[in-house]
């Protein structure tokens, strides 16, 4: 395990960091902002202020105050989501009262990177760990050697379904989105319209960024480093195929648009109104905590294909932890950030998988047969890791804009306009693209 | 009523009358307004602290442009064009006019009928009924709120039978109002009842013996004179749904398609500084709304300046 060594490794690192930083320094100045400072000495414990709102982090926090001497996690349960960021924003600006670390979810990394507030991890040993992430993991949270976050969690898609309405009505478990679609029409009509295919909540961006990534989507061209220039293509020919066929299936009665995260969605997925329901790696300890009605119902397939026999996957959700230029021993916070749910940490990885449900993104733990043979009564006693983990490995790479609020704000409310006034989806995405390139340009961008 | 008015003009006659010289007239008076400072000084100092500097800060604000990538810049009034060009803030401004238009006087008569009612009863069922009026008011907004969002579900609901659904686009807005009347009126029926309850008995019996019926009582006599705590409760009526936020923000996740970050013109300025860190247009479009609000109430207070006693 990690804990025994980490102090030795503490030592050796911040001497060689405070060499690098140095050496930095007198090559280039105080180019890249407040990131350089030159790691100070400690003395006694260090306290790393934390902020966080993983369901039982609180185990996961002692569980590591009590291996370390000399450091000590003070956790913060700052709100969920847009509550912490918005009081994240206003931290940073104002000099302090931001953490040392601090739970960004993937989508929203470059929306801090650019505020230049996040310390480069990888000035502090973040790409030793590199290899423990699948590919496009790492670079949700990395540009080139430059490190903003280190992965925690991540929300691979797959298609709940239930299994007894699948039984009820002879369905066959989709492959293909056509296929998806046929069944469908087979539960309408087998049901009397009683039960939709699924639901389509127009309230979730990742939700329907998940769908556009499995689709090939690449909604916008963004690179940290290159922080005044984006791309955006978020009316796609992949993305508009996506809306086509949602489109098509709430307009036949296939598919609903109730809200998600809402009483009347989980009281959907508990009944019988939802057959399937197109679930991130998150999703079972989710739907188990709010709509366990249907417990040991319920089972886990592959995302249905666009194209037959292939494997194109998506991701919907996820986290990470970074670090804040307020953070007075940059080294430590970093360390911190690394090894809370590092490759080696599996005693918070059984708290993170067991009791909050996490996703891991550290192959070494996602592969381990603690994982993948784990079983859930949830289920039915099947193992769903082995269906969310091959998905997870084959999730193709996707930029996030650095303005993610105004991203999915655009998504969400010109298609919920659309589902309301029962206009075209895809105008719905031509009208996002027009406003966010506007937007873009107004906030100074290179729009390409 | 009678301490009220006598003791402004009693405590100047105490200094005044032994009519000495112009000087120590002048020291009294003087010591008087010295006196009055320092009453006022704690709302005061209040007022200034917590009202009037936020208030220029964000004035200040308002005239800078700040963007993600070249950072704050003056900019003088660009933001407020920008507001009044936009078609989401004027979408959310008609909205709120609309909303107000409709529920003033629904709210107002409603309050107005209840208060007359009580009023003119004093049996043990008027005391439970104005209390029973009046319980809605005492619960907090978002608790009333997030309570009506379950009452408006179509799965656990218990109107869900009507097959309506509130939170469409074309519903939501009578929704909305519904908890709005739910939250207030029972507020402004003890308002009017307060008034009603300070006017003198005798009116009443003197319209009797002219043969008036206790509707002609209630609507002739009763009605008119409290005409200026009507004036005051809709005033305040059309502020509130003017800066209309709280229930349309609470019912949002239900469906954001009908209640849009748009909604209304604070739901929108929320979002611009609180999700999209645009504090500066956020400002912009608060001062330009205060503005609006500012204006309506000053033509509603002119319209009714005869019967408000408020000027």
């Amino acid at each position: 395990m990690n804990i025994g060594n980490f102090s030795a490794r503490r030592v050796s690192r911040r001497s060689v960091v405070a060499a690098v930083a140095a050496t930095a320094l007198a090559l280039t100045g105080c180019s890249s902002g407040g990131d350089d400072k030159p790691a100070e000495k400690p003395t006694g414990t260090v306290t790393v202020k934390v902020w966080a709102w993983y369901p039982e982090f609180k185990a996961v926090v002692d569980q590591f105050n009590a291996t370390h001497t000399d450091v000590k996690i003070e956790w913060t349960n700052a709100g969920t989501g847009q509550d912490q960021y918005t009081k994240l924003q206003t931290a940073l600006k104002a000099g302090k009262g931001a953490p040392d670390v601090v739970m960004l979810e993937l989508q929203e990394i470059p929306t801090f990177a650019l505020t230049k507030h996040l310390v480069d991890l990888g000035k502090y040993g973040a790409n030793d760990v590199k290899g423990d992430y699948a590919g496009w993991a790492w670079s949700q949270v990395s540009s080139g050697d430059q490190v903003y976050a280190i992965p925690v969690d991540a929300g691979p898609m797959a298609m709940m379904y239930r299994d007894d309405i699948f039984k009820k009505y002879n369905l066959t478990v989709p492959t293909t989105w056509d296929e998806y679609k046929a069944q469908a029409e087979k539960l309408k009509t087998a049901s009397g319209g009683k039960s939709f295919m699924t639901d389509f909540g127009a309230n979730d961006g990742g939700f329907m960024t998940g769908l556009f990534w499995q689709a090939g989507a690449k909604p916008y061209a963004y690179d940290i480093a290159n922080p005044s220039s984006i791309g955006v293509n978020v009316n796609s020919a992949e993305a508009k195929k996506v809306f086509e066929y949602w489109e098509g299936m709430v307009g036949n009665g296939l598919a609903d648009t109730t809200a998600f995260h809402t009483t009347d969605f989980y009281n959907g997925l508990g009944s019988e109104k939802y057959a399937t329901y197109l679930a991130a790696g998150w999703g079972p300890g989710y739907i188990q905590a709010n709509a366990g009605g249907a417990a040991g119902k319920w089972k886990v397939a592959p995302l249905p294909q666009w194209t037959a026999g292939a494997n194109a996957q998506g991701d919907w959700g996820g986290s990470s932890f970074a670090v804040t230029d307020q953070a007075k021993y940059p080294d430590i916070a970093a360390k911190v950030a690394i090894e809370i749910f590092g490759a080696k940490n599996s005693e918070a990885w059984k708290i993170g998988i067991d009791k909050a449900f996490l996703f891991p993104t550290v192959t070494p733990v996602l592969e381990a047969d603690t994982f993948t043979g784990k079983t859930y009564d949830f289920f039915g006693g099947q193992k769903v890791n082995e269906v969310f983990v091959p998905a997870y490995s084959a999730i193709g790479e996707l930029d996030w804009s650095p303005f993610n609020s105004y991203n999915f704000n655009q998504l969400t409310t010109n298609l919920g306009q659309a589902i309301e006034k029962k206009t075209s989806w895809t105008a719905a995405l031509d009208t996002a693209q027009e406003n966010i390139k506007t937007y873009a340009t107004q906030q100074g961008f290179k729009v390409q | 009523m009678t301490e009220v008015q006598t003791s402004p003009t009693a405590a100047p006659a105490a200094v005044g009358p032994s009519g000495g010289t112009a000087g120590t007239r002048r020291a009294a008076r003087l010591k008087e307004a010295a006196t009055g400072w320092l009453f006022v000084l704690p709302f005061a100092v209040l007022l200034i602290a917590f009202l009037l500097l936020p208030m220029a800060y964000a004035f200040k604000i308002s005239l800078y442009r700040s963007t993600l990538i070249e950072g704050e810049v003056f900019a003088w009034f660009d933001n407020y064009k920008q507001a009044i060009d936009d078609p989401l803030v004027r979408e959310g401004v008609v909205r709120v006019l609309v909303f107000g238009l409709i529920q003033t006087p629904v709210m107002i008569v409603l309050a107005l009928v209840a208060a007359l009612l009580i009023d003119a009863a004093t049996s043990r069922f008027s005391r439970f009924f104005r209390l029973a009026a009046f319980v809605p008011y005492a619960v907090p907004v978002v608790i009333g709120t997030l309570m009506w969002g379950f009452l408006y579900s179509d799965s656990v609901g218990p109107f869900a039978w009507t097959g309506i659904d509130f939170t469409s686009t074309g519903t939501v807005l009578a929704s909305l109002g519904n908890i709005v009347t739910w939250q207030w009126a029972g507020y402004n029926m003890i308002v009017l009842y307060a008034a009603l309850q300070g006017l003198p008995r005798e009116t009443y019996e003197s319209a009797r013996i002219d043969g008036a019926s206790e509707v002609q009582i209630a609507l002739r006599i009763k009605t008119p004179m409290i005409g200026s705590a009507l004036v005051l409760a809709t005033l305040f009526t059309i502020m509130g749904t003017l800066q209309f936020f709280t229930e349309p923000l609470i019912l949002q996740p239900l469906n954001p398609g009908a209640i849009t970050t748009h909604y209304t013109p604070n739901i929108y300025a929320y979002q611009q500084a609180f999700s999209f860190q645009q504090y500066n247009y956020s400002a912009a479009i608060s001062f330009l709304l205060g503005a609006v609000v500012f204006v309506g109430s000053y033509i509603f207070l002119f319209a009714t300046r005869k019967r408000s006693a408020l000027q």
